[in-house]
């Protein structure tokens, strides 16, 4: 990879990381704020109190998952003008 | 139960554990410490796997406050808190994602050992990278004197003995082992106290169901005389700009935290980037939930108003002093101690690389002086251990309100860092002026706001800081010229 695909592609993760960021939140307002008038009971709690906060831990979890696995690609994490340092690959 | 030295025995024994592990870590790093002290002592050598990697990020995170004053709001509040404690997930899987490769191969083209290395590289600025530095140390320290106050009050509240013992055993021993170990021992003792955060969590829920009857009927209590703590707005005290400015505050911003983005500077690879990041979310969830949820359940145990027990602040050392076995609770404490401990550690060295690598060295270097390896390894430990003292003796006369310190400091670098890193790594229009105006016109308005207490439509001056540092580090990069050819091919390849 050259230094302009290594740097594409880590801008790339990190717009993808963003983008987790945006979908986690939106799943987070709906499964508190939206279901909060719901009445189903989990656990003896009301349907929010769970989907808002176990339900977003797990979420988080899927997300950071997928995020992981279709978009984050292994690259070599020392420079060109630097190839003493080993490490970069797993 | 008070001053019973079989008390103290578990605290003594994980603190000597401690400082096993720095000397352990000293003796095993004796090449590298002897090649290139500043490098290894301040990061290591760029060798932490994916656990221990999200282990020091959750823990270093993760601080006191999270453990205490948290809780007890929780207890008072309900599940609306938990609910906007769970926006932290996202704090460790943003920063690695985001800035971890971006600053690793950055670090690895400038042989980079801080963060204010690359501000340095990017802006071509030793001025900008002075302010940094110097914010970095001036917020930390206020941070650690509250995570200081916090461990020794908590230590008090449960064992008996005197704040300035507690004070003396955690505080003096975190400054002794991180001068000792650096970078590799820090990293090291916070994965232990990540999980002993994790186990006394799970021994206090247990402990606290027993006492409050059990689940069922701790709900149960619930329902009938509190279901305000049902509800997400918990009858008025949870409004939606608090979960606003959370979100921002202890979610988003975060990214921008110095004492996170260096852990970029320190892991080995990719996949062990991608692993940190996938556990770093498992853990900093389980412990903001679970952590939160033994809030809650405390109200089996305590059904009282706030004031009955001195404040939201006592409710979690009461609840381990009245729901578990004496034993036991010199062992449960250890946990909140941890939160304490592995947060001071890590910004006790970077805010000593902050004055011994980006202003020391960099001074030295530029006048063209070159200081031996023996003169920087007496100075490095010596800059950790002086401002680990100056915070311990603050915090011996503990100001109040350890809680909103602690907030203040955070928002006062993610003011500070978070445009300046997000722009200047991202976006090539981003110059020195920007970041100049930025970084110092948002911190001052900043600390101004919070100083005289104003704040628009009711938010946390949080939202004050990171809009102004927008808007002028926008109009500083219009403004001002870019940065040169070499610098943008250096950051933005083309």
């Amino acid at each position: 990879m050259s230094e302009k695909e290594k740097y594409l592609q880590i801008r790339r993760e990190a717009m993808w990381t963003g983008i987790t960021l945006l979908i986690l939140i939106v799943f987070w307002v709906l499964a508190g704020f939206g279901l909060a008038g719901v009445d189903i009971k989990v656990f003896g709690l009301p349907l929010w109190a769970v989907a808002g906060t176990f339900g977003v831990w797990i979420f988080a979890m899927v997300l950071v998952k997928l995020l992981t696995t279709f978009v984050f690609k292994d690259i070599d994490l020392e420079t060109d003008g630097n190839p003493s340092r080993k490490g970069g690959q797993p | 139960m008070n001053g019973d030295i079989s008390q103290l025995l578990p605290l003594l024994g994980y603190m000597a554990f401690m400082i096993g592990i720095s000397f352990y870590v000293r003796h095993q790093q004796q090449s590298g410490l002897m090649n290139n002290f500043v490098k290894t002592y301040f990061i290591g050598n760029r060798d932490l796997g994916g656990f221990v990697l999200a282990m020091t990020t959750v823990a270093t995170y993760s601080s006191v406050s999270s453990f205490v004053g948290g809780p007890g709001v929780a207890w008072n509040v309900g599940f609306g808190w938990v609910y906007m404690a769970v926006v932290q997930v996202t704090a460790v899987f943003l920063v690695l994602g985001i800035f971890g490769k971006r600053v690793a191969l950055l670090a690895s083209k400038f042989n980079a050992v801080t963060v204010v290395d690359i501000i340095r590289h990017r802006y071509k600025s030793d001025l900008l990278a002075e302010i940094s530095a110097f914010i970095i140390v001036l917020f930390f320290c206020a941070t650690m004197v509250a995570q200081f106050v916090g461990g020794a009050k908590l230590f008090e509240a449960v064992t008996g003995y005197s704040y300035v013992t507690g004070l003396i055993l955690f505080g003096a021993m975190v400054v002794v082992y991180t001068t000792i170990g650096g970078f590799r021992a820090v990293a090291i003792t916070d994965t232990c106290c990540a999980v002993m955060m994790m186990i006394g969590i799970m021994m206090l829920v247990y402990f606290v169901l027993q006492a409050g009857g059990g689940y069922d009927s701790i709900v149960a209590h619930l329902e009938t005389n509190r279901p305000d703590m049902l509800e997400p707005l918990s009858g008025g005290k949870m409004p939606y700009g608090l979960y606003l400015t959370q979100w921002i505050l202890v979610g988003i911003c975060t990214i921008a935290l110095p004492q996170s983005v260096v852990r970029g500077l320190a892991f080995k690879n990719n996949k062990s980037l991608v692993r940190a990041m996938l556990i770093g979310t498992f853990v900093v969830g389980f412990m903001n939930i679970g952590v939160n949820l033994t809030g809650i359940l405390g109200q089996g145990v305590m059904t009282g108003a706030p004031a009955d027990y001195g404040g939201t602040d006592s409710i979690i050392p009461r609840i381990v002093v009245t729901a578990m076995p004496a034993t036991l609770a010199s062992i449960a404490i250890i946990g909140p101690l941890s939160a304490s401990i592995s947060t001071i550690s890590s910004l006790l060295l970077v805010g000593s690389s902050a004055i011994i690598k980006d202003i020391y060295l960099h001074r030295q270097e530029r006048k063209g002086n070159k200081p031996g390896d023996g003169k920087l390894r007496i100075l490095s430990m010596l800059a950790t251990a002086v401002i680990g003292a100056i915070v311990f003796f603050i915090a011996m006369t503990p100001p109040s309100l350890i809680w909103l310190i602690n907030m203040f400091a955070f928002g006062g670098l993610e003011t500070a860092f978070f445009w300046t890193l997000l722009l200047g790594l991202y976006w090539p229009r981003a110059n020195k002026t920007g970041a100049m105006l930025s970084m110092v016109g948002g911190t001052v308005l900043y600390c101004l706001a919070q100083g005289m207490g104003f704040k628009i439509m009711g938010l946390h001056q949080i939202t004050i800081g990171i809009t102004v540092s927008l808007i002028l580090f926008l109009i500083g990069s219009y403004v001002g010229k870019p940065e040169d050819k070499e610098t943008l091919g250096d950051f933005f390849p083309e």
